[in-house]
This record gives C-alpha cells, structure tokens and sequence, in this order.
C-alpha cells in the first residue's frame, strides 16, 4: 500500500482496459515526477474530450458537432452503409481507403451472456436509416467473432425482406479477433471480397 | 517436440522456479505433498490452458502471489517457442505465444501436444459421457488446430444459446433464436464429424494398443450413440449432419424453452467404449477397466506421434504404482521414443533410468 493519493491514481489507471497492476504503478510514478503544468495538461485533455465528444446524430460515431466528418461529408455514398459494432473499428476501415460509403455504430454485439439482445443495440435506428436515406447495399463489419458472426446473420435476417442487399466481409481475417487486429491490407481484401449473405 | 525450458512463479507451491529438463526421461522424486505433480500440471496447461486436475485458474496462483506466470521453453520442428501465461488473482487471463497473442486457444494444443496419464483416468472409463466427449475433443485438437476452433465456436455458441433461453424461456425473441440455432446446427454438425474421423481412426490403435496391455482376450472398440446424428459416418456430408440438427432443435424447441436449456447436440452424445460387446462402464472388470483407461492414453501417443512425425511430450503422474507389470510394459514400450516426466513417490518403483530430480517444499535439484 502507497500513501492514499498515490494509491489512488494507482487504481485508477488499473481500471483501464490493458493495463495491469505493474504499468498502473509505472504510469502513476511517471507522473509523480513530472511538472505540474504537464500533469494539467494532461487531466484537462481528459475532461475535454469528455466535456466535447458526443455521438452523431445519424451514425453513432464520435464527433464533436451535430454530425460526424463522414456524415458531413457531401461527396460519401449515402446509398452504401456499412455497420460495425464501435465507434472504433470506423477508423479502421477508414485506413483501408476502401470504402466510400457511410457508417452505422451498433454499440456492440448480440450476447445473451452479458444480457445484450438486438433491443440493447441500435438495430431499429439502422432499420430507421435504410428507409430514409435510400439505402441499397449494407455491409456488415463486425467482429468476426462468435457474437459478431451472430450479429450479422441477425441483421441479414431483418434487413433482407426489404430488399436491400446485405453482405459480410469476407473471411481471412483472424478468427476470434476485434477489427482491431487485422492489418488495413487484411482488411482491405477482406472488404473488396466481400460475400452477399 | 520437447520441452526445453520451464519458468515458474506464484504457481501453486513453487514461488520461483527454473528447470532445463533433459530430452529424454525425468524422473521428479519426492514426498508426497511435495509438488511433483504441480509441476506437471505446469507442463499440461502450456498445452490446454487449464488445469489437467480440472481446478479453477484462480486456485493455481500460490497463497502470497498476486499472480501465477507460466513460461515454457519448447524445441519443434519449426524452430523455438516460447508459452508465456499469466494468471492474475483476479481479473483475465494471458497468454502468449512467441510474444502474440495466439488466435485462439486451442493453436497450443497442436503446436505443444502433451499426453498425461494420471491416477484418476480409471474415471474416463467408468464416469459418465461428459469425460470421454473431452477426451475425444480434446485429442482432436491436438490432432488438428482448425478441429479445436470448431470446438471452441460450438462452445460459446451453445453457451449463448442457454444463456438466451435461460433469461427468456417462453417468450424468447425467435429470430435471436433461429439465428443462434443456425449456428449451433453448423458447429454441432462439424464437432459431430471432427469426433466421428477421429474414432475411425483411433479405432485400430485402440485395439493394438488393447492387445499390448492385457493378456486377457477381448477386442476394444467404442460405439457413439446420439439422439440426432444416428446413422452419420465421417463420409456424411456436412450439410446434411447440419439438416439433422437444425431439425432435432427445432423438434426439441418448445420442450428447451421449458427447460431453459439445450437438450440436444453433439454435448449430449455419448462416445462408449466397448470390450466386445460389453460396456466398458459397467459390465468389465476393475482391472479390465484400468487397461482400457490405458489403452485410450497409449492410442492418444500413437495418433499424435503419427500426426506430428514426432512424439508428443509424455506426462505420467504416479502411475507405476498402481500397475502391474503387465500393463507397466505397455507404458515402457513408450519410454525411449520422447521426452518424459515421471512422477513419483519411490524411485524404484519406476521402471526406467532418466535423469532424477529431486523435489520438497517448493524446489526442485
Ligand atoms: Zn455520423
């Protein structure tokens, strides 16, 4: 045990994901010896981003305005949309140059265990947007993972009888994984060799 | 394949230890309670990640450590590994392979294959279907990592799937439910598949390897009983084991929203195995029951030696002095092929030469 101050930044980073007991300790030491103008500098970009990013209106991803860059943006295919399950993975796909369509952001994955039905995702306001932005190709980019794989066939499942065609990102990327994990060549050819579900 | 190097700290009762072990046989000596068997256990989670005495994670970190790290030195064919696991008190889980993270958890299995042989596999044989299902499945990963992926998938997704109909029984929503049995059918039906090759070709292994460790007469051979894939062979397209189970739960769904669970799939199949026609369960003799345990364990060696073109890493946790020295012959045919780890209270009551390590109170010379 540390003197209560340091104890507490100490547990406070550990919550983080990724970061165990050791690095909490090396952060907090890190910080105890830095001045104090940069240790505000850092607690202020903090409760800045937190005061500033808020969710688009229309696909869910960060912004800081009403919409998001890619919703703004007038020359991006509204006709494409492709869903992933955070905000995140956007940025992923946005590496691969590939895709010139706009996003949707599930908010996650349909998982009974962690209590997650398609009502605690934003599958309405995705069935919502096809209608009113004529929408006519979705793609489905989540996880592909067990959950991810579930999703996908769940949102094919409601969005085929409208007469939209819904595809999946093809496989090769690694089983089990986040988006994250994939390389933007991966993931690239998995966009373009994308299969219709 | 062996095991080059292990590095152990907070693992049950070794605070700190480091062993090169040699290529060939190790005999691990000491008094019981001393520890010989953790450190086998250590050996077996670098290649199943869990426990091979089936204890929570949680219950292998040692009393004054906030976590348990595993670190295993292996020499394959394709060069060095190295497996780095960590076992927090609290919180996931970590694992390592070559400094990556590996893509599931079943690539271990295949790329470390280890064979163990312990006191309570009598238990294989005369318990109930759920321990030879994980034997199978669990050899079948070794066998085949894209096999133990099948088997993870099917897994979750039966977990999902009970999970659903535990929270919603009767008034599940039905599209989340024909989804997940979609999935279930497409993984059920490939484990079913995965189980029914691997029988096939265990088949003649199992009953040479019979022969070599009982003078009775007698032929071992197993027989799979399932309520939905009767009639299946490895040959059955996997559409078609696909239609039977997507099928059977469909017949079976209003009686699992009932229940709240799945009441049919390949987790409900019971692999038997069979002296003629006899239950190996229930109607063969204790010792006859001891040589198909055996049996099963030295078929495991073979399939794997064959697989890999190199034998897997053998484990026999004091099992000498349960045997006689008719079916101890059959273990010793093993002896010179690969790396070995014996444990044992009495070094003479093994039957082979190695070098000796001697282990009490949390260290190992
Ligand atoms: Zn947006």
């Amino acid at each position: 045990m540390f003197e209560p101050p340091v104890q507490r930044l100490i547990d406070e980073f550990a919550r983080l994901p990724g970061i165990g007991r050791k690095s909490a300790q090396r952060l907090t030491f890190h910080i105890l010896n830095i001045e104090d103008v940069d240790a505000s500098r850092l607690s202020d970009a903090i409760l800045d981003m937190k005061k500033k990013i808020r969710l688009c209106a229309q696909c869910f991803n960060l912004t800081a305005e009403e919409l998001c860059s890619v919703c703004a943006d007038l020359r991006r295919d509204p006709t494409v949309l492709c869903v992933v399950e955070r905000a995140q993975d956007i940025a992923v796909i946005e590496g691969t140059n590939q895709f010139r369509g706009r996003y949707h952001v599930l908010g996650g994955s349909i998982s009974p265990i962690e209590g997650i039905g398609p009502d605690e995702l934003r599958i309405r306001e995705l069935l919502g947007r096809l209608d009113h932005e004529g929408v006519t190709e979705v793609i489905v980019a989540t996880n592909p993972t067990v959950e991810g794989d579930m999703t996908a066939m769940y949102i094919a499942r409601a969005i085929k009888p409208l007469g939209i065609t819904v595809s999946r990102l093809a496989s090769g990327l690694p089983v089990g994984g986040d988006l994250d994990y994939a390389d933007e060549v991966t993931l690239g050819r998995a966009l373009s060799g994308r299969q219709e579900m | 394949m062996h095991l080059a190097w292990l590095r152990l700290s907070g693992f049950r009762n070794y605070d700190s230890l480091e062993i090169e072990p040699d290529i060939g046989v190790n005999i691990l000596v000491g008094p019981n309670g001393a520890g010989k068997t953790n450190i086998l256990e250590a050996i077996a989670y670098g290649s199943k990640l869990r426990s091979f005495r089936s204890s929570p994670d949680e219950s292998l970190v040692s009393t004054n450590a906030e976590a348990a790290v595993l670190r295993l030195g292996i020499e394959r064919a394709a060069g060095e590994g190295r497996i780095e696991i960590e076992l927090p008190r609290n919180g996931r889980r970590r694992v390592l392979f070559n400094g990556k993270r590996p893509q599931r958890s079943s690539v271990l299995a295949a790329e470390f294959p280890v064979v163990a042989f312990l006191p309570d596999d009598l238990g294989i044989v005369k318990g109930g279907p759920a321990g030879r299902r994980e034997l199978l499945d669990e050899l079948a990963s070794q066998l085949t990592p894209t096999t133990g992926a099948d088997i993870d998938q099917f897994k979750k997704v039966l977990r999902q799937r009970n999970s659903l109909l535990k929270q919603a029984g009767r008034s599940v929503d039905v599209m989340t439910l024909d989804v997940w049995d979609e999935r279930l059918a497409t993984f059920g039906a490939r484990v079913l598949l995965h189980r029914l090759t691997l029988l096939t070709a265990m088949a003649p292994v199992l009953r040479e390897s019979y022969a070599t460790v009982s003078s009775a007469n007698g032929v071992l051979g197993w027989r799979y009983d399932s309520s939905w894939a009767a009639g299946c062979t490895p040959n059955t397209p996997q559409s078609e084991a696909e239609s039977l189970l997507r099928e059977a739960l469909l017949r079976r769904r209003e009686r699992d929203m009932d229940m709240r669970s799945t009441s049919v799939g390949p987790h409900r199949d019971e692999p038997t195995f069979l002296l003629d026609d006899r239950l190996t369960r229930n109607q063969a003799s204790q010792g006859e029951q001891r040589s198909v345990a055996l049996s099963m364990r030295l078929a495991a060696y073979y399939l794997l030696e064959e697989r890999h073109g190199r034998p897997p890493v053998l484990l026999l946790d004091d099992v000498f002095s349960e045997l006689d020295i008719e079916r101890a012959d059959g273990v010793m045919a093993l002896m010179p092929r690969g790396q070995v780890f014996v444990s044992s209270a009495r070094e003479d009551e093994v039957p082979v030469g190695g070098r000796r390590w001697s282990v009490s109170g949390g260290t190992v010379t």
